[in-house]
């Protein structure tokens, strides 16, 4: 039988992944997601501001 | 409608002396910003524009993202 | 009028001139190696072992003729088999981080999950260098107690 591939919850948003998309490791205790990761370093940005731009 | 530009276009044109605006909000504008941006949040874009921008030359607006 | 969509986002990323207050702040790409060790795909780790840590590194990247990166190994990894090829040692697809990332950030992060070095890449994924978690606490350090001083 195939064992699931480990999942963990992101801190910041609860998503499922496979691994924390900031150190790639699978039992990382502050594990968070490719699209957190990604805002919390201005990398890209999730809100819309508030003038539609 | 703007035409739609990328990295190269913007510096092709700022060389031949277009405008850049950044549509942020002025906070976001302060911290960091292309070289010689001016600031107009969008929300007051048409209001301000005339007294802010020259007519004879090009203008590239920009904001964070495609978001 | 022009639309530079892809916006301020893409040329922080591309890691082009700023102004503003936050211009002077000390970002991922000032601090990260650029001569960091570099191997390819068809390598064999007992070639890269013998370079890497003598270099002063305890990490390769493994990058493409165009610099593109394409795995990492870190010290688990160069401690492997010196006969396996590159591809097959390596950690694939490593997460990386563009070079217009704020120092603090990226160090308070390492030390959050603990990890000792990071790519920093262009948005197109070219190596600019590897960030070590103890230069960055170092400059994030420095940084701190320049603004503490200021205030």
């Amino acid at each position: 039988m195939t064992e699931a591939a480990p999942v963990v919850a992101c801190v910041a948003c609860g998503r499922a992944i496979d691994c924390c998309e900031f150190c790639d490791r699978p039992d990382c205790s502050t594990a968070i997601c490719y699209r957190c990761v990604a805002v919390a370093l201005r990398q890209a940005t999730r809100d819309l501001h508030d003038h539609g731009g | 409608m703007p035409r739609e530009i990328d990295r190269e276009g913007v510096r092709r044109l700022v060389d031949q002396g277009a405008q850049l605006v950044e549509v942020l909000p002025a906070h976001e504008y302060e911290e960091e910003h292309l070289p010689g941006a001016v600031n107009l949040p969008l929300r007051r874009l048409e209001e301000q524009a005339a007294d802010v921008l020259d007519r004879t030359r090009a203008v590239v607006v920009y904001c964070w993202d495609s978001a | 009028m022009y639309d530079y969509v892809a916006g301020k986002l893409d040329w922080l990323a591309a890691g082009g001139p700023i102004e503003g207050t936050d211009a002077a702040t000390p970002r991922a790409g000032d601090v990260a190696r650029g001569d960091v060790p570099t191997c390819g795909l068809d390598e064999r780790l007992g070639e890269v072992q013998e370079r890497t840590r003598p270099a002063g590194f305890d990490a390769c990247v493994v990058v493409n003729q165009e610099r593109v990166v394409l795995g990492l190994l870190r010290a688990k990894e160069l401690d492997g088999d010196p006969a396996s090829r590159i591809e097959a040692a390596m950690r694939p697809g490593p997460s990386t981080f563009r070079p217009h990332v704020r120092i603090q950030e990226m160090a308070h992060h390492m030390v959050d999950h603990d990890l000792e070095n990071s790519p920093i890449t262009t948005s197109d994924g070219r190596l600019v260098g590897l960030l070590r978690r103890d230069d960055a606490l170092r400059v994030a350090h420095g940084r701190h107690q320049a603004e503490g001083d200021a205030t």
